[in-house]
Order: C-alpha cells, then sequence, then structure tokens
C-alpha cells in the first residue's frame, strides 16, 4: 500500500471517530434499547449507507441525482431473488422466466452477484451520465428512476410489483450493518481525499480550470457514479437480507426525499455531515411519526396528521438551503472539529 | 456634478480600490487611466451598484451610495460595460429599446433610435438582425447608442476601444469628441492613454487600486509618455 | 386511417400539454437558473383551488377557469417571494434542492389539508365530449388543449418580441446584470416570469382537470417530470427547444403506446424515457442547446 499524505490520515481519524460514534449508538441500544428500536436503528444504517453513497457523488461533483433508490432497489431484487431457496420461490415466483426460480446461491454468492449486476448497470448509466451538463444529471438520474421503478411494477412475474416479494432468508442482524457502515464511511473518507476525490472536487469548483490542469473530469465522475452505485447496491442488498420482504413502493421518491433531505441536513460536501444528517433526521421523524399517528398529549387528543414528516422533510431541505446552503458541516469533516487544521484556514 | 469620496471596492474578501477620490463636472469629459488591475473597472462598478463598496458616490449632492443597479440608474448613471456586453440574442433594435426600457415617452424613444440610425446606417440596415453578428466596431457602437437612449446625464464608458482595430478606434474617440461637445457629461476609463486624454477635460491615473495623479488634460501633454510612466508603476 | 388521425390528435395534446408545462419550467430557467421542481404543485394548487372555489361559490366554468389561471399565477409569484428569491443568486444545485424542498412541502400540505384520496371537482370535465369529425371520432378536449396550446404560444413569442418587460425577460436570459443596468428591476423581471410559468400550468391545469376530474396531492408532479425530460431533449432553457421537446415527447409517448403490445402499455412512459437518455448521448446539451451561444460572452 502506497504512503498516505496528510489529508489522507486525516481522513482515517476522521472516519474512526465516526465509527466510534456509531459503535456508541449500538453501545447504548445494547445497553437500555428497547427491541422495536432495534429496527429503527437497522433502517438508519441502511439509510445511512445510501446517504454516504449519495454523499461520494453528489458531494464530490456537486450534482444533484435522484437514482440511487433505484439502484438499491435493483440490489436488493437481484439479492433476494438469488438467496431465496427454491421452495420458497415456487410459492412466491411462481411464474418468474427465465429459470430464475429454479436455482438458489449463498448470500455471499447472492450478495456478490447484486453488487456485480448493480455496478455494471452503474457503468452503463455512468458512461453517458458522466458526459452530461449541468441540469441534464439532474432529469436523467430522475429518468432512470422513473424508468426502473416502472420496471419493477410492470414484471409482476419477477418484482411482485408493489405486493411483497417474501420468503428472503433472513440473514442479517444489526451487527452486519453496523459493520457494513462503518466500512462505508471508511471507504467514503478514502475515496474523498483519494485523488480521484480531489480532482472531483477541484472541477466541481471550477470545471473548466480542472480540465485545463489536465484533469480528465469525465473519468473522475464516472469512477464516483460507479462507486457510489456500489454502496447503493450494498444498502439494498442489507434491506432485503434483514427485512426477508421487499416491494417496489420504497425504491421511489419518498425514499429519495428522505435521503436527499439527510445528505442536505448534515452538508453534502463533507461524509461526517452525511452521518449526522442521517441521524438528525432519523431521530426528528420519529418523534414526528409519533406526532402524526394522533397521540394523545397531556390529555388531548391530537388529530391524525398524515404528510407531517413530509412536511418536516421539505422544510428542513428549504431553510438549509436558505439559511446554510452548505448545511451544518460545509466543507468541514469531524476532525476539524476536534483537530485544527494546520496551514490552512 | 458626481462625486466619489473615500471609495473602497471589494472582490469577496479582497479590497480592489483602498479609498478613492473622484469628481467629474457638469459637461466634461474625465478620463480615469491605469494599466490592468489598477481598479478601473471595480469603481465603475461600483458607481453604477454591481460590486460591493463603502464610500460616498453623489449624483449632484445626492448619495447613491445604498441605492440599487437599477435605481442608480435611474438616476442618471449610465454604463456601457467592459467588453460591451450587448444581448446577442436579441436583435439591434431590441438591444436599442432595452437602453430606453424605462422612458415612457415612446415617440421619443422612437425618434432617438432613428437619430443613431441615421448616425451609423450599417445599426439601421441591420435593425432586426441578432446584435450578435455584428463586427466588434459595430457592437461598442451599439452599446454606446444603448447607453444613450435612457438619455443619462452621465455616461459610463468602460474601456470603449479594447480589442477594435485603429481605423475603428478612432471612431469611437471622434463620436466620444462629439458627446462631449454637445455637453454630455462622460467619465471614460481606457488604456489607450493618449486617445483618452484628447477627448478629456481632466484625467486621473490611478494605479494598485490607488489615485497616483490627477490634473488638467493639458498637463499629460500629449498622453504618449504616461503609458510607460505607468508600466513603471505597475511594476 | 381514422385510427392514425386519432393517434396523431391524441400526440398533439398530449405534446401540446408537455410544452405548456415545458414552457413554464424554461422560461423560469433561463432567467434565474432555477429548475423549478415546485412547478407540479403550482398546477396541482390550481386542482384544489378549482374544487374549492368550485364547490363552495360558484359552478360557472368560465369563472372557474378565470379562477384556476389566477389561482396558479399568484401561488407562482408567491413561491418565488418567499422561498426563491433568497437562493436567487446561488447555484444551480442549491436552487434545485430549494424547489425539490418547496415541491416536497406543498404535497404534503395537501395531503395535511386535504386528504390522500383524489378530492373531486367536474366543473370542467364538460370539456371532454366526443365529436365526430366526418367519420373520425375525437375527443373536444384534445382539440381544445392544441389549439388553446398553440395561441398561448403565439401569445408567449408576441409578448417575448414586442413588450418591454418581454425583451427584458430574453435579454435577461443572456446577461441579468446588463438588464439591471438598463434600469429594470430584477424583482419585475423575475416575477414576471413566474408570473408566466403560473399562468401556463394553470392553462395546462385546466385540461388536467378537465381529463381527470379531480384534484391529488401528486398530481402535477408526473406531467412535469415528463416536461422537465422535454426541456432537457430540446436544451434546458432553450424556450424553442422547450416545444420542441414537449411535442417530440407527446409523439414519442403516444407511438410507444400505439406500438407496444397492450400488455407493456405500463412501460410506454419508461421507453420514451430510455429513449431520450439515448438522444442524450448524441448531444448531451440538448437538441436546441443555449450553450453554443454562451461562448461568446466576454
Amino acid at each position: 500500500m502506497t504512503r498516505l499524505n496528510a489529508s489522507q490520515r486525516r481522513g482515517l481519524i476522521g472516519a474512526l471517530l465516526l465509527s466510534l460514534l456509531i459503535l456508541l449508538i449500538v453501545g447504548l441500544y445494547a445497553l437500555w434499547g428497547e427491541s422495536w428500536q432495534a429496527r429503527v436503528l437497522y433502517a438508519a444504517f441502511v439509510n445511512l449507507i445510501v446517504v454516504i453513497g449519495l454523499q461520494t457523488f453528489m458531494g464530490n461533483a456537486n450534482f444533484a441525482v435522484f437514482s440511487h433508490a433505484a439502484f438499491m432497489g435493483i440490489a436488493a431484487y437481484a439479492a433476494a431473488i438469488c438467496v431465496t431457496p427454491v421452495a420458497m420461490k415456487a410459492v412466491s415466483l411462481p411464474d418468474a422466466p427465465w429459470g430464475l426460480n429454479a436455482f438458489e446461491m449463498s448470500p455471499l454468492a447472492s450478495a456478490l452477484v447484486a453488487l456485480g449486476i448493480t455496478g455494471t448497470l452503474g457503468l452503463l448509466t455512468g458512461l453517458f451520465m458522466s458526459r452530461l451538463t449541468g441540469v441534464g444529471v439532474t432529469i436523467v438520474s430522475i429518468a432512470i428512476l422513473v424508468i426502473v421503478h416502472s420496471i419493477f411494477l410492470h414484471r409482476t412475474d419477477i418484482f411482485k410489483g408493489n405486493q411483497a416479494l417474501f420468503g428472503i432468508p433472513r440473514i442479517f442482524g444489526l451487527t452486519h450493518v453496523t459493520v457494513l457502515a462503518i466500512v462505508a464511511i471508511f471507504a467514503a473518507r478514502l475515496f474523498r481525499e483519494s485523488a480521484v476525490g480531489l480532482r472531483l472536487r477541484a472541477a466541481a469548483d471550477d470545471e473548466i480550470g480542472a480540465r485545463a490542469m489536465g484533469v480528465d473530469v469525465h473519468r473522475a465522475r464516472l469512477v464516483a457514479w460507479v462507486v457510489s452505485t456500489l454502496f447503493f447496491a450494498a444498502a439494498g442488498i442489507a434491506y432485503a437480507f434483514f427485512l426477508g420482504t421487499i416491494s417496489a413502493r420504497p425504491f421511489y421518491f419518498n425514499f429519495v426525499f428522505l435521503t436527499v433531505a439527510m445528505l442536505i441536513l448534515g452538508g453534502l460536501r463533507s461524509v461526517s455531515g452525511a452521518v449526522f444528517g442521517t441521524l438528525l433526521i432519523t431521530i426528528g421523524l420519529e418523534l414526528v411519526r409519533w406526532l402524526e399517528t394522533g397521540p394523545t398529549l397531556a390529555g388531548v387528543k391530537l388529530p391524525q396528521m398524515l404528510g407531517l414528516s413530509g412536511l418536516l422533510l421539505g422544510v428542513v431541505i428549504v431553510a438549509v438551503m436558505a439559511f446554510r446552503p452548505h448545511g451544518l458541516m460545509g466543507n468541514r469533516e469531524i476532525e476539524d472539529l476536534v483537530l485544527p487544521r494546520k496551514g490552512t484556514s | 456634478m458626481l462625486e466619489v469620496a473615500g471609495l473602497k471596492v471589494f472582490h469577496g474578501p479582497i479590497e480592489a480600490v483602498h479609498g478613492i477620490d473622484l469628481a467629474v463636472g457638469q459637461g466634461t469629459c474625465v478620463s480615469l487611466l491605469g494599466p490592468n488591475g489598477a481598479g478601473k473597472t471595480s469603481t465603475l462598478g461600483a458607481i453604477v451598484g454591481s460590486v460591493r463598496h463603502e464610500g460616498a458616490i453623489r449624483l449632484d449632492g445626492r448619495d447613491l451610495g445604498r441605492m440599487a443597479i437599477e435605481d442608480r440608474f435611474r438616476e442618471g448613471i449610465a454604463l456601457c460595460p467592459e467588453g460591451r456586453r450587448i444581448f446577442n440574442n436579441l436583435s439591434v433594435h431590441d438591444n436599442l429599446r432595452m437602453g430606453a426600457a424605462t422612458r415612457r415617452d415612446a415617440k421619443g424613444v422612437a425618434a432617438d433610435i432613428d437619430d443613431w440610425f441615421a448616425r451609423f446606417p450599417i445599426l439601421g440596415e441591420r435593425r432586426d438582425q441578432s446584435a450578435g453578428t455584428l463586427s466588434g466596431g459595430e457592437q461598442q457602437m451599439l452599446a454606446i447608442a444603448r447607453a444613450l437612449l435612457s438619455r443619462p446625464r452621465i455616461l459610463l464608458l468602460d474601456e470603449p476601444s479594447l480589442g477594435l482595430a485603429p481605423l475603428i478606434i478612432r471612431q469611437v474617440f471622434e463620436l466620444i469628441a462629439e458627446l462631449r461637445r454637445d455637453g454630455m457629461t462622460i467619465l471614460l476609463v481606457e488604456q489607450n492613454a493618449s486617445a483618452a486624454v484628447e477627448v478629456s477635460d481632466r484625467v486621473y491615473v490611478m494605479a494598485n487600486g490607488v489615485i497616483r495623479r490627477a490634473g488638467a488634460a493639458a498637463e499629460f501633454g500629449d498622453g504618449s509618455g504616461l503609458m510607460d510612466e505607468l508600466t513603471g508603476v505597475h511594476a | 386511417m381514422d385510427y392514425a388521425v386519432q393517434q396523431f390528435l391524441n400526440a398533439l395534446s398530449f405534446g401540446a400539454e408537455y410544452a405548456l408545462i415545458a414552457l413554464g419550467l424554461a422560461i423560469v430557467f433561463s432567467i434565474m437558473g432555477l429548475v423549478n421542481f415546485a412547478h407540479g404543485e403550482v398546477i396541482a394548487f390550481g386542482g384544489y383551488s378549482l374544487a374549492v372555489v368550485g364547490t363552495i361559490l360558484t359552478g360557472n366554468p368560465l369563472i372557474l377557469m378565470g379562477f384556476v389561471l389566477l389561482a396558479c399565477v399568484a401561488v407562482a409569484v408567491l413561491l418565488e417571494k418567499v422561498a426563491f428569491r433568497t437562493v436567487r443568486d446561488a447555484d444551480i444545485t442549491t436552487g434545485l434542492l430549494t424547489a425539490f424542498g418547496v415541491s416536497i412541502i406543498l404535497q404534503n400540505v395537501f395531503l395535511l389539508l386535504g386528504s390522500p384520496r383524489p378530492v373531486a371537482a367536474t366543473q370542467l370535465i364538460f370539456l371532454d365530449r366526443t365529436l365526430w369529425l366526418g367519420p373520425v371520432q375525437v375527443s373536444s378536449l384534445q382539440i381544445y388543449e392544441t389549439v388553446a396550446t398553440i395561441l398561448a404560444i403565439a401569445g408567449l413569442g408576441l409578448f417575448l418580441t414586442r413588450s418591454n418587460l418581454g425583451i427584458a425577460m430574453r435579454a435577461a436570459a443572456r446577461d441579468f446584470e446588463m438588464v439591471r443596468l438598463c434600469g429594470l428591476r430584477a424583482n419585475r423581471v423575475v416575477s414576471g416570469a413566474f408570473a408566466i410559468s403560473g399562468l401556463l400550468a394553470g392553462l395546462a391545469c385546466i385540461f388536467i382537470m378537465a381529463r381527470r376530474g379531480s384534484a391529488a396531492p401528486h398530481m402535477g408532479f408526473d406531467p412535469v417530470l415528463t416536461a422537465f425530460v422535454a426541456c432537457v431533449v430540446g436544451g434546458f432553457g432553450s424556450l424553442p427547444g422547450a416545444v420542441l421537446g414537449g411535442f417530440l415527447l407527446g409523439f414519442l409517448e403516444v407511438g410507444m403506446l400505439v406500438l407496444l403490445p397492450q400488455s407493456y402499455g405500463g412501460l410506454a412512459r419508461a421507453a420514451v424515457f430510455a429513449m431520450v437518455a439515448l438522444v442524450l448521448i448524441w448531444r448531451p446539451d440538448g437538441i436546441l442547446s443555449p450553450a453554443s451561444e454562451k461562448g461568446d460572452k466576454i
């Protein structure tokens, strides 16, 4: 392994601090948590992996993209279809074509297949995503989301549409996803401080300038795009392996709203921001969901308020953009809060 | 007429102009000369209100310092900017209409536009053509005409000779001299010192964000030595 | 033959709707670089105001149509004042995400105040009748829609080439600061652009309501999505591009519905989007991209 430069060493320290934060939360849960909170925590960590993946592309390249739910869905379905036993698939996917219900694989092989499929699709889409400019990137990413979702809904013989694809072995627990989240944090930090990450960030600030310096912007964007789809794939696999049942609905706009709000609140430009944003919004939403059901508060029965959580996400996005466009963290990472940076301001 | 006192101009955190004083009398032409990066364009930007600045900017005693760009224009300050910035997706005629957009007398505007077409027949011939197809010199004339169509009280000209052929430059300066004879108040920013001195009543020389010299145009002779001096100051 | 004429009219009316919406997106984008994700919620607002006013005040369709237009213009201008003014000078991503947030807020406000289920508003469905043009059976709504769109585009064209404010809007697309240096108030130009986009959205809303007969929180989202794609294909920020892209998508979508076997109908939009993506490989900046003209600004 080549020697790390100063900012990469700081990146490792930062990733370590963030991992400790994650472990602290899991520790708190292990000591005092109630069992239903495991589910909340698990969902939060899956979201965290997605938000970190988003950060690797959106944060470094400074484009808004909304296709992540699609890639996550592809990986979730791929892993689910591979790992579900044949006997179960005879019930859950009786009409599947191409012998999809006639084989089964080990969890590891299934995960690798899912990563491979998603990564390949990431590469194919990335080949032209990396050439598009400005708004085109966002709109085409939405087109990808819509296309994939339509296919999920249409091919009910493979994906069951809005019905549940059930019977997936529940292989993962909180431990697995915690490890995965920590790996994601390290990977994203190292990517941010890597040569490609640095080039991308330079190109985001001044594309012409970066080109003039000989940076191959398209290539750097392509790499970031593919890397980010792998994060989404990992999240999708973890999602399927934990829940044991998936449907097309969660892999669409509502999930996109949620994860984008998380990233924006923390600040797109920093991995620590992604982590903090995810944790804060998860906590906020748990409170709001409780309000949404119309609880009784100090003897007063509150009305049921559907849409409150969505409203909150929207308000968070608009308020952050208006008052703190770079999010809570801006360009800073967690270690910048603890260790002052030498030389630069 | 126009008075600038203690003007500081900022680009982000950087101070580009460090507190200069400047005055342009009614009906006179004043040049602001200096090398690249002296702060001339920044000074004009501050006067029209497009960059952050501190200090007093008074037009006939009224302080404009806190007004928005649009309101300063409505007070009678028109800028013919560096690089001309004509609307190259609009026709020649529409560019001129933009210059007169704040006027309410449609007939007067039409008559003024016709005057300009008489003065520069090429603009009249290309009336409905996209302004982006004009040559540099034609675009410069169009930009000056656009600025004057609002009937401003003072015209700010930023490097009108930039990037033009010598013959065209002469035409531009002839136009400036003509405007001055007609009683227009002009603040001219230039690097072409000798041509600028010739049409001016008063000259300011600027370098590194401060005024180095000021005086009547006659004190500068034909201005030819000025450029060397300036580059010396710059280095 | 009859079938072909029917499908042609179908495509025209689809395209007209997309073109109306895409124009509204493009005019705002060309002036202030804002990708207005909340445009669909302006349409939904029009739908809800039709439902409310149509129930409690009057059933007169002409008054109601006027009211829908007014409501859409008002809400578009208001959104600019409240939400988009603060990010006017920000970069594209910031503006885009703000609009995205505004869109989510409005959808959920509709959800909170209305209901997740569509609210009936059938006052305008009388526009959609079956007509016989000789042997060809057509929908009157499609004819209204196509004609109204062509009139709206012509009117917009006149406004942009004849009026001072219209010329200023075109000029602002190139160099906003220079427009201010000509004494035109930035707020007025931007509000004007939003008012026009609201008016076009209102027109689209009337036709959407005539077809659906009900208002729902997400009713504007899907057509706006397609209109965005239309804008990108046409060249984002180009007004002729928006019209071209809108009609192109209308024809593609109807073409897909005709060509794909019945059972694949659900994939028509996906197929259209995929084809558009292919167009973008050929021309990453869209067909009528204004980008090629940007170079000559010093």
